[in-house]
């Protein structure tokens, strides 16, 4: 995997190495920099000369020659060519020899106006020299002066090697000599042979011109030590150039007029890279300078390949970020760049293979990644805001940052994602697209993050219908920084991210790491252990184990483990989960894991604290205090061991210690009491302490397993849960039973044997059969259950059954586990109690309700608009209803069963006339042409039925 | 018909069948015309809401008896609605302001003021006050008794105040001078049994003496629960069967069994065991100072003399920290370790007085 992937990103690995000289282009183009200005001198200046020359052809020759591997031998070349330039001058003969015309006609061109410029440029050595000491004008100074020398000289020493060198080579016979040769012809049509030479006497003859020119001492410094000083320059300016451009970048923000300050740095700064990085390391006033710079900012990685993160997460971000270059490369440039579209091409055939990275290579509509934010999480110090910082830079963006010591309203954030996001600098003509780097999310308020989200996602939205809004798609990447992936405000917002966790470092990379700085540059002694051990007390935290050297350089030359091991300095509030506290208590620090004596042991003269066996007390006590006071959260760690405690073992005969706990839990819950009632927190600092009792009472070497505490949420939900019950079932009482009940009493007093007086012993046949004293007790049975607001209700087991169960439910109230069961009524008689409660309720509601209502029970959808007394409100009479009264209706089957049933009635029951009279007293109507039995309405009550 | 409790409670101060001189006592009080605030306190089940009621009547006649429930809203400082329902006649209302936990003072200010702001009408023919009836007053937070005090003496012309609790040793000072204190006593087991054979008799059932005295035994003089364990008996079994158990309610069957394993075994195992019962108890909304002391009496069953006195005291000790604290598992317990502790020397002591 790790081959292909750097085969794919060949060309990106390579262009960081040459990242410095990508950078650098722009910053020549800019008008306002020093160094720009410098360059603009001489390039005008042989540009007025040499007109055909091409404006880069300076500035190429200027960054290739020292780096590229055929300088060396450019040089070479370049003596050479002028001898036997001289020579053939001197001999005036128009052909040159053919291996040496054969040999430089590729470079020749070039050579000769390369030397042009070159003594244009001799010249023009004062006038730069004026220029102030920007870092390339020093460098082109020093070269320029090599240059010189090296000119000067082999103008001097040519002139004297020529004639022996001609004379002892003839190179054009006119006869054919007599060992193999190459015949040509003439100028003057005469055919001429030259000899041609054994390879093998070419190579010597040209290493022995190197080599005499070295040993005879022509120029004044060797070419290859010439060749290393070029080097180190090139290196040198190249680490100037970049961290001037980090410099830049930064301060993009700020106001022009920093700018000049800013150089100002920069250059002191690289004239103290320059010395320490020159060796003279002695000197007093360096040191001094030198510390002005926190070491933190001095060696943070300047580039993608000093990250010191993992390779994953790093190639994983710069994966995600290469994803935009489509969208923001494509738009920005008319043409898309070379390397969006490689990014294109190399999407489709390789980004398929990667699936152990989450990035999801899958483009959107407008060609974005589906994950539009990528957010980094991670324990501080790990170089989270660093790697976004480089992966930006590096995949061509202009970074701006926002972090959490800028205003972060709504208001104002909102500007800022917009501004950062939708807008590009035009004042400063850098061409980068922004991105847009969230520091400290975690940090930020809830409505801000909304903001960022709806930025996601309203562009989402849009995407669907036409853009009216003002918004616009979200074009740039943004890359979100924070401790604490899990804070509930990132919640929504994490589903939509990269999420990036970045791990540990390793110690013993990060303490080699180290090890390179400290030793090789600052001049500190410090072994490998004792930066190893610096590693594990700050937990890997690079920039604190920065900063804790750099105090120890101010006070002394030499780091040791003793030292490490012995300071205060490199530890932070770390908090760890509960569980490892659970566990911590629980625990007796084992000596050798903690390979730290503590300060505490140390005070008290036990300087051999390493060597036993045991951690003193205090000192165990202090690191429980400690580890609690940083995790916080009291509350949970109370409850974590008051559920834990009794499993752990320890010998207690006599149950002391048990009651010391109880003592102290009693004690720790009354100031939480007090806390709460009183929201006075300043007793909330003794709550830390009842986890040491714990410790020194139940810790042991063989820990058990804690438990996560359930049982008193678990408790408190079973609490809620019986509360509503009992609420439900005193809301709906009628008013007389609920005056003089309340849910405490129902629970101890009542509910216990209402269960029994609901449940008589009842015969399982129809309630026709009941005799009068177990009717009355059926009825009785209703009415309390009516009374206190109970019924039964038919409910589906898991099972499949169907059972009856009461509801409310307060038999789980009164019922506890290990208990005898108490009766239950049969499934039928439940189903006949609470179809006789329904039957009564509806009794009482009906009773309830007043006479007068009763006319307002018309159908008033029945009303026809037709006549002045709707047809339905008529009431009929019995005569009315007599056979004469033909009604030609078109459904003739209806009319006759309408005709039959009254005279059915009649004929039934001829001596209730006041009975049916009733009966016609009711409402009754029928619909016109609605040929269906149910067209006949009448009302019918409750009672009726009942 | 319905639950004998409420069947045949008594309506009037005349027909209260015991603490006669009291009613004697409420009734000079109402004729007498200056009727001062109350504070009525007394066991649960001894008839204090009885006796309230019965008063109410004496005050003002059958119409206390047209009870409505009403639902009051109010709206705290901090703009949270609030809900408490009230149960109301014309001439009073009553409400348990501890309801709402511990916005009661605002239900106490609000409710108050709004009903003392409003005379009766016709003042001829009815006292020219109104009656608020306060249940529960020694669950209510300190701020809302303090709001209370003032209130009582500001709003004195219009309306007097009913206080009703358990105990008086969470009411304030402040308001139980302005209070009249009436003592309701549970009623003695011979008052208990009478009243239960009186009722029976009203049912048509003949209750024998000892059955009668023997539920009125177990009860604990709590007249309300003699009555339901009464009932229950006669739904289950007619003719009463004197050799029947009386079924208890399960949650004291529970706690005596836990009681039990305190006092069979004492480790941390054990506790770990009675802790998941104490928490079994809890969330059935047993309060915890009835389970501490329940507990406390079974276990005295098994303590010898000399040792009652100090499980006693650290019992007494225990209930006092989980009326001050926040979460009754701790108090409960500590207090069931410390009996452990107590327990278990005496136990060793005993067995080494044995060699």
């Amino acid at each position: 995997m790790d081959d292909s992937f750097e085969l794919e990103y060949a060309d990106e690995l390579e262009a960081l190495g040459n990242n410095d000289e990508d950078i650098e282009i722009p910053s020549f183009n800019r008008p306002k920099s020093k160094r720009t200005l410098q360059f603009n001198t001489p390039k005008s200046k042989y540009n007025r000369l040499e007109g055909n020359d091409d404006d880069n052809f300076f500035l190429h020759e200027f960054q290739n020659v020292p780096s590229s591997p055929s300088s060396p031998r450019l040089e070479i070349d370049m003596e050479e060519n002028n001898k036997n330039r001289k020579r053939a001058q001197n001999s005036n003969t128009l052909h040159e020899d053919i291996e040496d015309i054969l040999y430089e006609l590729p470079t020749l061109t070039s050579l000769s106006k390369r030397r042009r410029i070159k003594e244009q440029q001799v010249d023009e050595s004062t006038l730069e020299s004026q220029v102030s000491n920007s870092p390339t004008a020093a460098a082109i100074k020093q070269i320029q002066q090599h240059r010189h020398e090296k000119i000067c000289s082999q103008l001097v020493t040519q002139s004297r090697m020529q004639d022996a060198e001609d004379l002892e080579r003839p190179r054009v016979r006119k006869h054919i000599p007599n060992s193999d040769f190459i015949s040509a012809v003439g100028y003057d049509g005469q055919r001429v042979y030259m000899k041609l030479w054994d390879e093998d006497v070419l190579e010597s003859e040209y290493t022995s011109i190197g080599t005499d020119s070295r040993a005879i001492g022509l120029l004044t410094t060797p070419v290859c030590l010439m060749r290393e000083m070029m080097e180190e320059e090139q290196s040198r300016k190249l680490f100037a150039e970049s961290e001037a451009l980090d410099k830049k970048v930064r301060s993009l923000l700020n106001d022009n007029e920093k700018e000049s300050d800013n150089n100002m740095v920069e250059s002191t700064e690289l004239e103290v890279n320059k010395r320490y990085e020159n060796g003279d390391v002695g000197d007093v006033n360096k040191l001094t300078e030198d510390m002005k710079l926190l070491w933190v900012e001095k060696y943070a990685p300047k580039k993608y390949t000093d990250l010191l993160s993992e390779e994953a997460i790093n190639r994983s971000l710069l994966h995600w970020l290469k994803l935009w270059d489509f969208v923001v490369f494509g738009k920005d440039i008319p043409k898309p760049t070379k390397k969006a579209g490689k990014a294109e091409k190399e999407k489709d055939k390789k980004f398929k293979k990667k699936i152990q990275f989450e990035v999801t290579e899958v483009l959107d509509k407008h060609n974005r990644p589906e994950q539009k934010i990528a957010l980094l999480c991670g324990p501080p110090g790990l170089g989270k805001t660093t790697l976004a910082h480089i992966v930006a830079t590096h995949a061509g963006y202009n970074v701006v940052e926002m972090n959490a010591s800028d205003d972060r309203s709504v208001e104002v954030f909102k500007n800022k994602i917009e501004s950062a996001t939708q807008m590009k600098s035009v004042m400063e003509a850098d061409p980068r697209p922004n991105c847009l780097i969230i520091d400290e999310i975690d940090g930020a308020p809830g409505p801000a993050i909304n903001v960022l989200l709806n930025t996601i996602k309203m562009t989402e939205n849009e995407t669907a219908g036409a853009k009216k809004k003002k918004g616009h798609l979200l074009m740039r990447p943004i890359i979100c920084v924070c401790n604490d992936q899990y804070v509930p405000a990132l919640r929504q917002l994490r589903q939509m991210a990269l999420i990036l966790n970045f791990p540990q470092t390793e110690s013993s990379k990060l303490a080699s790491r180290l090890h390179e700085v400290v030793v090789k540059t600052e001049m500190l002694k410090a072994d490998l252990n004792a930066l190893l051990a610096l590693c594990e007390k700050t937990d890997n935290d690079i920039r604190s184990c920065l900063n804790t050297l750099q105090f120890v350089r101010q006070k002394q030359k030499e780091l040791t483990l003793r030292d490490v091991q012995t300071m205060h300095v490199g530890q932070k509030d770390s908090q760890k989960s509960l569980f490892s506290v659970w566990h911590d208590v629980f625990t007796m620090q084992r000596v050798n894991k903690n390979r730290f004596v503590s300060i505490h042991d140390l005070v008290e003269g036990k300087q051999d604290g390493l060597q036993t066996n045991t951690i003193s007390l205090s000192s165990r006590f202090e690191h429980i205090l400690h580890m609690c006071q940083s995790a916080g959260e009291y509350d949970r760690i109370m409850q974590g061991l008051h559920e834990n405690y009794l499993e752990a073992k320890s010998k207690d005969p006599r149950l002391s210690g048990l009651n010391l706990v109880n003592e102290w839990l009693c004690y720790a819950d009354l100031t939480n009491h007090y806390v709460a009632r009183s929201q006075d927190y300043s007793v909330v600092k003794y709550s830390s302490f009842l986890p040491i009792v714990f410790h020194f009472l139940y810790a042991s070497y063989s820990p058990f397993r804690v438990q996560f505490p359930h049982s008193q949420s678990d408790a408190h939900q079973k609490l809620i849960k019986t509360n509503n019950l009992l609420t439900t079932m005193v809301t709906d009482m009628s008013p007389i039973v609920r005056k003089f009940s309340n849910p405490q009493s129902l629970v101890l007093d009542l509910l216990p044997p209402l269960l029994d007086i609901l449940q008589p012993t009842l015969r399982p046949v129809n309630t026709q059969l009941y005799s009068n004293r177990e009717k009355e007790e059926l009825s009785n049975v209703v009415k309390i259950m009516i009374s206190y607001n109970m019924t039964y209700h038919q409910e589906k087991t898991p099972e499949g059954q169907y059972v009856y169960a009461l509801e409310p439910n307060v038999e789980e109230v009164v019922k506890f586990p290990g208990l005898k069961q108490r009766k239950q009524l049969t499934y039928a008689a439940k189903q006949m109690i609470a179809r006789e409660i329904d039957l009564e309720k509806m009794r009482r509601s009906e009773s309830s309700v007043p006479k007068s209502v009763e006319p307002v029970t018309v159908e008033k959808k029945e009303a026809k608009p037709s006549s002045s007394l709707p047809n339905h409100l008529k009431k009929l009479e019995a005569k009315s209803v007599a056979p004469e009264k033909p009604s030609f209706n078109f459904f003739g089957n209806f009319v006759k069963t309408k005709r039959e049933r009254p005279a059915v009635k009649e004929d039934a029951e001829p001596k209730q006339d006041i009975s049916k009279k009733d009966l016609l007293d009711t409402l009754i109507w029928f619909h016109f042409k609605e040929g269906f039995s149910n067209a006949v309405r009448r009302n019918v009550k409750v009672q009726d039925l009942l | 018909m319905s639950l004998w409790v409420d069947k045949y409670r008594p309506v009037s101060l005349a027909k209260l069948d015991y603490h006669k001189d009291q009613s004697a006592h409420l009734k000079k009080l109402v004729e007498g015309g200056d009727f001062p605030h109350l504070l009525v306190y007394g066991p649960s089940g001894a008839g204090k809401k009885t006796r309230i009621m019965c008063t109410l009547r004496e005050l003002y006649g059958p119409g206390v008896e047209k009870l409505r429930i009403e639902q009051c809203q109010f709206t705290t400082p901090s703009n949270k609605k609030l809900e408490i329902s009230t149960i109301s006649s014309n001439y009073h209302i009553e409400v348990n302001p501890s309801d709402v936990g511990h916005n009661d003072r605002i239900v106490i200010q609000e409710l108050i003021k709004n009903v003392a702001q409003v005379n009766q009408l016709d003042t001829t023919q009815q006292k020219n006050f109104k009656v608020v009836v306060l249940t529960e007053v020694d669950r209510l937070t300190k701020e809302a008794q303090h709001a209370l005090r003032r209130t009582m003496e500001k709003y004195m012309s219009t309306c007097r105040i009913i206080l009703c609790c358990n105990s008086t040793s969470k009411v304030i000072p402040a308001i139980r001078s302005r209070c009249l204190g009436l003592r309701v006593a549970a009623p003695s087991i011979a008052e208990i049994s009478q009243i239960l054979i009186t009722v029976c008799k009203k049912e048509g059932l003949t209750l024998p003496h000892e059955m009668a005295v023997k539920v009125a035994e177990k009860s604990g003089r709590n007249l309300r629960r003699a009555l339901l364990m009464c009932e229950a008996c006669r739904v289950q079994q007619y003719p009463f069967n004197i050799d029947k158990e009386i079924s208890e309610p399960d949650w004291e069957i529970y706690l005596r069994e836990t009681a039990t394993m305190i006092a069979q075994q004492q480790s941390p195992k054990r506790l770990l065991e009675v802790r998941a019962r104490l928490y079994e108890l809890l969330t059935h909304c047993i309060p915890p100072d009835i389970i501490m002391k329940g507990l406390l009496k079974d276990l005295l069953a098994v303590c010898d003399g000399q040792l009652k006195a100090e499980v006693v005291q650290c019992a007494a000790f225990y209930e006092h920290r989980l009326q001050q604290g926040q979460k009754a598992i701790y108090h409960l317990e500590a207090f069931v370790a410390k009996f452990m502790a107590i327990y278990k020397r005496f136990l060793e002591e005993g067995i080494a007085d044995i060699f």
